[in-house]
Formats: structure tokens, sequence, C-alpha cells
């Protein structure tokens, strides 16, 4: 009984901690609690979100194991890279910003094609194809860009980073309609399923008949798919391409991601938990700033919350099994 | 024998010579002895740090927060040298000292906490990452321009006209050949890495080795630190972050010339040359900055896809 219940504490216990922290917040800083943070809360984890997305698939398909299974850490470069195109077509070669989205789609599905090739092709070990893809493709993008920055001022661009729908961020919304179809495609369909399944066990996903290299592809090409989707965001939250961008937003995409397993009844990364990680780790942010924390401690209190949450819940998957 | 077979056995070998060739070719300066040493000397701090990841890599886990140790050790060596006038040998200890205190961190968090080594080191560089930034102020440089010669020496110095960072890192080298390849502690370790479980009922102490591999590692990896603060007299934070790469990207090298796939000292010696080799012949040719960067990238990925490619013909 004792046993059952102190397990019990335990998987709530990576909610309770942040509760807690989150309450603190709200009676230390009078503004915290209030609509306008969790806006600003929310359209700062925009492109983490989307990315997240992008990392959540290719873990459900490929597993969780960290090393072995899957994961995708050159999908921040891939959002750096059609940053950089979009930003250079609209901007130094006058383009239209249909065509260099076209140019940064074809530029992300080749870079989803050769993570789906190295690591099923060639099987690979996923963190390592994607780790050293990231640094070719921050390579190229320095080629584009010759590491300087690029302003955009394209009105679909300037109208995501300030443009309200309903009275609500554009940014926010529409970030919000890709977390349905993502959760519909991912969790609500048969291919949604057979994808869950190939992750959840290579194996017996084989013997039912399913082409589980097949769904690791995709979720390659998913991923490439979201970097390219959060390009848009980190244009309009920069007002253009900034090298040096994608280093913050891969660890946050790992930490929101990993987080969100924690979160998860069954310690699985899901993608409501990618989401809700970002949204947390985006409310740290903010909240430390809003009652005067070192900006430079927060890294570290971040770290070290992410540490006891992980920690927790691999104390109570022990006790468990 | 078929090409195929020939593939399997040299393929990375033979990329290894081509590139070898094309520099030479490319470029006068390539062959010459100087360059070669140059080469070397480059190679010296990323071997000692690919050292490190190899013996965790060997073990079946990763460390991401190599770059923190390698800080650390620089850290802590150039405080004790300039704010407590320590000698150049007590700074070296302290340095070491600190960076096993970043290997004491992710022990505990791996072995006691038992969180995976990819989660606990990625926290661990979160955590010291955020260290290094308040206890510098934000990431200011500390600098101590009148150290000690021979703590100077460690970078610039030479023996017996041998560079010393280039004795050090051999000598590192030979410890861990010895440690890892030739001695009972290396077979267990090796043992852990391919099969935990079976190493626990053959009655391997395995959170103990773990425990001591994590902090060996780390401890080595703040060797490298001793050495990149001697050579520009500062501890510039976060500057062991940019090793990480390197360093995993020889281990895979490695491990691929290894006739049964393992990470292993020999190669990921190979692995930290021809990087180097790369990195040199990229810079002889002149290129530009940025082009160079995306060409390291690109022929990064091609190296680890063939050395993989070569693994799986066997």
């Amino acid at each position: 009984m004792n046993q059952t219940l102190s397990t019990k504490l335990l998987a709530v216990f990576p909610i309770a901690v942040f509760a807690c922290l989150f309450a603190y917040l709200s009676i230390e800083s009078s503004t915290f609690l209030s609509l306008g943070t969790f806006e600003l809360i929310l359209k700062q984890a925009v492109p983490t979100v989307i990315v997240s997305l992008g990392l959540a698939a290719v873990v459900i398909a490929g597993g969780d194991d960290v090393v072995a299974g899957g994961i995708d850490l050159s999908i921040p470069a891939t959002a750096i890279i059609c940053a950089a195109i979009i930003a250079d077509q609209l901007t130094n070669q006058g383009n239209t910003l249909v065509f260099a989205m076209t140019l940064a789609f074809g530029a992300a599905a080749i870079i989803g094609a050769i993570n789906a090739f190295l690591v099923v092709g060639l099987r690979m070990t996923p963190l390592l194809a994607t780790l050293s893809m990231s640094v070719a493709v921050v390579g190229l993008t320095k080629v584009i860009t010759s590491s300087r920055r690029i302003g955009v001022t394209d009105e679909s661009i300037v109208f995501i980073r300030d443009g309200k729908i309903m009275g609500v961020a554009a940014s926010v919304i529409l970030t919000a309609v890709l977390v349905v179809i993502f959760y519909h495609a991912l969790h609500r369909t048969r291919w949604g399923m057979n994808m869950q399944a190939t992750g959840g066990s290579r194996d017996a996903a084989e013997i039912s008949g399913i082409l589980t290299r097949r769904f690791v592809v995709q979720s390659f090409l998913i991923a490439a798919f979201a970097g390219w989707i959060a390009s848009v965001f980190v244009l309009a939250r920069g007002s253009g391409s900034s090298p040096g961008t994608e280093e913050n937003m891969l660890l946050e995409m790992v930490l929101a991601t990993f987080l969100g397993a924690a979160f998860s009844p069954r310690r699985v990364v899901t993608l409501w938990g990618a989401v809700l990680g970002a949204v947390v780790v985006s409310a740290l942010s903010v909240g430390f700033i809003s009652i005067g924390v070192n900006v430079f401690w927060t890294g570290c209190i971040k770290g070290a919350l992410i540490l006891l949450v992980v920690a927790s819940a691999a104390v109570a998957t022990k006790g468990r099994s | 024998m078929t090409l195929q077979s020939i593939f399997a056995r040299f393929g990375l070998v033979i990329i290894i010579v081509m590139f070898f060739s094309f520099f030479s070719y490319i470029s006068p300066v390539f062959l010459t002895f100087d360059n070669q040493v140059n080469i070397v000397e480059a190679s010296a701090i990323v071997l000692i740090l690919a050292l490190g990841m190899t013996l965790v890599v060997a073990m079946g886990g990763i460390d991401l927060s190599i770059g923190i140790a390698f800080d650390f050790g620089a850290a802590f060596a150039v405080v004790a040298l300039k704010d407590f006038g320590a000698a150049w040998y007590i700074a070296c200890l302290v340095g070491v000292m600190g960076g096993a205190l970043v290997g004491l961190l992710n022990a505990f968090l791996i072995v006691i906490l038992k969180i995976s080594p990819f989660m606990a080191t990625l926290g661990t560089f979160f955590v010291g990452s955020s260290v290094e930034r308040v206890f510098t102020n934000g990431g200011g440089p500390i600098s101590y321009r009148r150290m000690p010669q021979e703590y100077r020496d460690l970078a610039v110095g030479d023996v017996f006209g041998i560079p010393t960072e280039v004795v050090i890192a051999a000598v590192v080298c030979l410890v861990y050949f010895i440690a890892l390849e030739r001695s009972i502690f290396g077979k267990r370790i090796h043992a852990i890495g391919l099969q935990k479980d079976a190493a626990n009922v053959a009655g391997i102490p395995v959170r103990r080795y773990m425990f001591i591999a994590f902090i060996l590692a780390s401890a080595t990896c703040a060797i490298g630190g001793l050495i990149g603060s001697a050579n520009i007299r500062m501890f510039t934070p976060l500057a062991g972050f940019s090793y990480l790469l390197d360093a995993i990207a020889a281990v895979f090298i490695g491990a691929a010339i290894h006739p049964k796939g393992r990470p292993n000292v020999i190669g990921t010696m190979v692995g930290v040359l021809f990087l180097g080799m790369i990195g040199n012949g990229l810079n002889l040719m002149g290129l530009d900055f940025n082009l160079k960067a995306a060409l390291s990238g690109l022929i990064l990925v091609g190296a680890l896809a063939l050395a993989v490619a070569q693994q799986r013909l066997r």
C-alpha cells in the first residue's frame, strides 16, 4: 500500500514541481498571471513547438531510446537554412514569397531524404546521422548568408509577427492549427497508429505486417517538413534570418520533447507532451525574467529542473516495473 | 577478392589516402614536414577529448558535456594561477579536479539517479554553461597574460623538439590504449558497452565501473582545457563546445575501422587525424571561411556514411 502511494506521488511529481513553481512565479510577479504574459509565453514558444512536433514524430516512429531509437537533431538547422533561403530570395534576389518558400521546401525535402537514407538505408545511428547533417546544413547556411543577417520586410511575414486573428496573435493561432493537424494525423488515423506501433516495438510491428522502414522514412520527412514550417516563424520572430540561432533552438527542442515525456503517464514522447514541454520551457524563461532573476542563472535553473523531472520519471518507471 | 569485400575492408582507408593525395596535389605546402607537424599539433586537443569520449562510448554511453569539462579544466587552472598564485603543477592538478567535478555530476545523474546518459549530460551541459556565464558575469574571458612559463609551455613548449601538447596527447593516448585495449579494466568496460545485463550477471561491478569511467572521461577532457588555456593565456567560457562534434565523429569513424565495429583508441586517433587533415587541407586551398564550413560539414557526413556503410558490408 505504502509502495503504491509513493509510486503515485512520484508519478505526479513532475507536474507538481512545475505547478508549485508557477504558483510561486505568479505570487512574486504581479504581471505573470495575466493574459498578456500568457500570450507572450505562447508567442515565444512558437518555433520550438513546431520543431518539437517534428522531433516527436521521429521519436514516435523510431522509439524513445535516445541513442539507438529515433532522434533528429537536424530540424533546427533545417529551419535555419530554410529561413536563410527565403530571406535571401526575398531580399537579395527580389523573388516572390511563393517562389522562395518552394525553393526552401525543396531544400528541406532533400535534407529529410538524406537523413532517411542515412538512417534507414545505411542503418546509421540517428543521433550521429542527424548531428553530422546538422553541421553540414549549418555550413551550407553560412555559404548562403555569408554569415550575415538578412532582413525581411515581406507583408505576410510581418503579419505572422504582428498580426492578430480574432484578437489572438496570428503565429499562435497558426501554430495551434498545425498542432491539431499533427495530432489528428499521428494519434487519430490508421497511418498514425501504424507509426506509433513502429516506434513501440519494431519487431512486433514488422510481424503484424507494417512496413516499418517506410514509416521511419516518413517520420524524417515529416521532421524536415516541420523545420520548413518553423522557418517562417523564425523569420517572423527575428524579422529576417540571423546567423547562429540554431544552437539554442536545438537545446530547447530536445528539452521540450523529452520533458514532455516526463509529463505523460506512460513516460513516452507524445505530441501533446512536446507542445506542453515547449510552452513550459518558454513560461520558465518569461517567468524568471519577470521576477528579475539574473538571466545567466536561468539556464542553470532550467537544466536543474529538467534533470529533476527526468530523474523522478526514471525512478517512477523503475518503481512500476 | 571482390570489389565489395575490398571496400568493406579498406573503404575508409582508401578515402583517407585519396584526400591525402588530393591535398598534396592541390597545395605544394601540404606535404611539407612542417605542415604535417601542424596537423598533428592542431589535433592534439581534439584527440584528448575524443579519447575521453571513446571511453564513454565504448561503455555504451555518450557524453555531451565534454566541452564543459574542458572549460572547467581551463577555468579552475587559470583561477588557481591568477587569484591564488598557485604553482603551475598545482594549477594543472586543480584543473583536472575541476573537470572531474563535471564527471562526478554526470556519474551521479546516470548511475545513482538512472537518467539516460544523453539526457543527463545534456542537463550537465545546460547547468555547466550557465555556471560559466554567471562566474564570468556573462561570458567574458578571464585573461592571465603573466602566467608562469612552465604552464604556458604546456601549449607552446617542446620536449626534445616535439611540441609539448603532442607529447601530452601521445601519453594520454598510450595510457588509454593500455587501459582500454590491453587491460582487464578495458575488457570490462567493453563488456558493459556490449551487454550491460550480461556484464552484471558475469559479476562485473557495472555501476562502479560506470561511475569511474564518467569521472575519468571528464578529467581527461580537462587536460585538453589546460592546454587550450595555456595556448591563449586565458579561459574563454563555452570554448569547449566546438570540440564536441569532432570528438563524436572521430570516435565513430574509429569504430568503423575496427574489425568488429567497436570504439577503440587507435581508430579514434585515425579519426582525429583524418578530421585534422581535412581542416588543414581546406585551409591551404585558401577557400572562403563560409565555404570551408560547408565543405567540411559535407565531408564529415560523407565520411561517417561511408564508415557505417563499410561496417554493414562485413
